[in-house]
């Protein structure tokens, strides 16, 4: 079935296809976004950890492999809102090294733009959601840019107990920027710390899209259709412009809705295998991949947690699941002797009792009653830091289209990923100091939270880039290959940095929807 | 879903309960109630229910009692779009009974082969404890099924559900729950 043409179909109602959607549809552009889960509303949003769980996918069309497979769908979204929907709004930006990695130390890769390409953006993105924290005191590691809008969050006893041990190893700390409301902000009420972020607030003091860019493109004239299943992004006969997409929709039932521009932003493993499974003779090896690189160049976090219990009633369920403090003192991509990249460091997050990041997994050995002796040791003094580490962008790291389909009959896809020995040495290195902060807090026990190397934030398989034969977009998202055609996301992160990829996730977007709109008729004509 | 039976689906889950099937009609029970009052299982067998309910409890006291079979048996009974289990958010690929039934028939194997034919529910508490370690540290030899650790951290985390992740877990604990949407009653 076909609809009628629009101006923009975008491919995702998540963090980047929500900005896409409110600055196209105000500046008067008919926008439909497609997206592939429910239209959850704010009344949805449960405190608890087992409803969380149903706005993540129930497994996606993907397989996982290497030697770190990516586990993506704690963090991931299925739903109006997307992986933002829950996400923790920690809101650091990436910093001037993080750009030209490749120039300043000849491994990794460049942007094709500076910090000071961006930076408007992060402030112009940090008053239109709100965002509370300290930006002066941030300047200590970056240049000045704008205030935000919402002075620093509360802190608890939690976070603030670890001031001391990052004092005694040099680390400064400062309050976090987070995506949150400290006051009452553009009619949306301050945030009341009670921990749930994690599973979404209802009440709408966290910036998730549907109180922030989601809402503005409703209000604009911007259609959803959720429940609606991106298959394909068509083209016309010559292959030189896409001419909208194929989607299932509700009653899976097969549509077609043409548009002058395509936005993909769906996620960075679902945009690659759209590109790849849009494959026709004119793109043999997918849209956009004359280069070669959709698909490659894929990139995680890794956290390197500490653990420390206290002799105190630190109020471990009070604040956000964020962080109250964060710190760049370590985000020199040299500051680890013998490893390479970035780390990010936080402390003060709030906790609950069961999921991933609640008390019983603080000690994954334990079961029986040993594990309900410290449950209730945890109640009253367990906390934690974390270290984000920077993977470097390689090659190998991929997805791949598999032979297996989907429902829909579309190709399944598989991420493979594993980390490199740089990124072992920066996730031990972060481990290491983390015990050396902890033991100086007095803390009764300390210890790090090892397992498996985690996997947190997928980034790249579409990275932008100077050249058609070595990215896949420019810096706006665009497509060298095909003009009216764009990627939103984290995929277009030419390297990962250590910080939460959202901020900058919105700040790209924004930048990339606002040259849309002001070239529209290059673009679309 | 339409928005009302959603809204009224939410409701029931503001209350902690899932739709559990008595006498032909769905009825919002929590899990320890729908154990208690003997709700028919949809999906496990009596043996397997059984298994877990020995492992659950022996990996975090109180899982028996407050419905970990019921809970995992209706979890698996619905789509997976629907389902609540933390084997969702550790990419187990669905239907998720394929994988409760394989792990659940791969401790009972462990357990017969090291202790004379005997199920996992049927072993005295040392013998118990001493598998779980086995499963844990992936020292089980002989294992047939998912990877023993990852059992362990799948099913630790169930009983850890439904003993600490309700209100009246936390109530337990002497901490409190905080909701925005406000639960009408406690689990």
């Amino acid at each position: 079935m076909a609809n009628d043409k629009v101006d923009v179909v975008i491919v995702g109602a998540g963090a980047s296809g929500s900005v896409f959607a409110a600055t196209l549809a105000k500046a008067g552009k008919k926008v439909v976004l497609l997206e592939s889960g429910p239209d959850w509303q704010l009344g949805d949003l449960i405190s608890s950890d087992f409803w969380g769980r149903r706005i993540k996918p129930a497994s996606g069309p993907f397989l996982l492999e290497g030697k770190n497979p990516f586990g993506y769908v704690y963090q991931a979204g299925w739903g109006v809102g997307g992986a933002a929907l829950h996400y923790f709004a920690n809101f650091p930006r990436l910093l001037p090294n993080d750009f030209k990695v490749k120039s300043e130390h000849g491994r990794g890769l460049d942007w094709p733009i500076s910090y000071q390409d961006v930076a408007p953006y992060y402030d112009k993105v940090a008053h239109e959601v709100g965002v509370s924290g300290d930006a002066k005191a941030e300047e200590i590691w970056r240049p000045a840019g704008a205030p935000y809008p919402l002075p620093p969050m509360k802190t608890f006893r939690n976070g603030e107990i670890w001031l001391k041990g990052f004092e005694a190893v040099g680390i400064r700390m400062v309050p976090a920027a987070v995506g949150m409301n400290s006051k009452d902000y553009k009619g949306r009420p301050a945030c009341i710390y009670d921990g749930w972020c994690h599973v979404g607030c209802p009440i709408g003091a966290l910036a998730n899209p549907l109180v922030t860019y989601l809402g503005d493109a409703r209000k604009a004239g911007a259609e959803v259709r959720p429940l609606s299943t991106v298959t394909r992004v068509l083209t016309n006969s010559r292959g030189s412009k896409v001419t909208g997409v194929e989607y299932y929709d509700a009653k899976d039932e097969r549509q077609v809705q043409e548009a002058s521009v395509v936005v993909l932003a769906a996620w960075a493993a679902q945009n690659p295998r759209l590109l790849l499974n849009s494959a026709t003779d004119k793109h043999a090896k997918g849209l956009a991949n004359s280069s070669g690189l959709v698909g490659k160049y894929m990139m995680a976090h890794f956290s390197s947690g500490t653990w420390a219990l206290f002799d105190e009633d630190v109020q471990n369920y009070m604040g956000t699941t964020g962080a109250q403090f964060m710190s760049y003192e370590r985000y020199d991509k040299t500051s680890h002797k013998g490893a390479f990249g970035s780390s990010f460091i936080t402390a003060g997050s709030a906790m609950k009792t069961s999921d991933l990041g609640g008390f019983a997994n603080a000690r994954v050995d334990l079961f029986g009653p040993d594990l309900a002796v410290f449950m209730k040791r945890a109640a009253c003094g367990l906390s934690r830091i974390g270290a984000f580490g920077e993977e470097m962008p390689n090659i190998e790291n991929r997805i791949e289209l598999t032979t297996d389909k989907d429902a829909f009959g579309m190709p399944m896809a598989k991420i493979i990923h594993s980390y490199d020995q740089d990124a072992q040495a920066l996730w031990n290195a972060n481990f290491e100091e983390g015990l050396k902060i902890a033991r100086a807090t007095g803390a009764q026990e300390v210890w790090s939270a090892r397992g498996n190397m985690p996997t947190i934030h997928l980034m790249g398989g579409t990275i932008m880039g100077m050249a058609a034969d070595s990215s896949v977009t420019n810096s706006y998202g665009q497509t060298h290959d095909i003009p009216n055609l764009y990627v939103a996301g984290p995929g277009i992160f030419a390297t990962a940095g250590a910080s939460n990829p959202t901020y900058t996730i919105l700040a790209l977007s924004l930048r990339g929807a606002e040259h849309l709109a002001a070239n529209w008729s290059t673009v679309a004509g | 879903m339409h928005d009302i039976e959603r809204r009224a689906f939410m409701r029931g889950a503001a209350m902690g309960a899932l739709a559990f099937t008595v006498a032909g009609a769905a009825v919002l029970l929590t899990p320890a109630a729908a154990r208690a009052q003997g709700v028919p299982l949809r999906k496990l067998t009596a043996a397997q229910a059984e298994t877990l309910d020995a492992l659950g409890e022996a990996l975090v006291p109180g899982a028996r009692q407050a419905g970990i079979s019921h809970f995992v048996d209706q979890q698996i009974s619905i789509p997976a779009d629907e389902a609540l289990l933390e084997a969702r958010i550790l990419n187990v690929r669905p239907p998720y009974a394929n994988f409760y039934v394989a792990a659940l028939g791969a401790v009972d194997r462990a357990s017969q082969a090291q202790h004379a034919g005997r199920a996992f529910a049927q072993l005295e508490g040392g013998e118990q404890r001493s598998i779980i370690d086995g499963m844990r540290q992936n020292k089980l030899e002989g294992w047939q099924g998912p990877p023993a650790p990852f059992v362990y951290f799948v099913l630790r985390s169930d009983a850890v559900d439904v003993v600490y992740g309700t209100m009246e877990g936390y109530a337990t604990l002497g901490i409190p729950y905080m909701p925005h949407i406000a639960p009408t009653k406690r689990w």
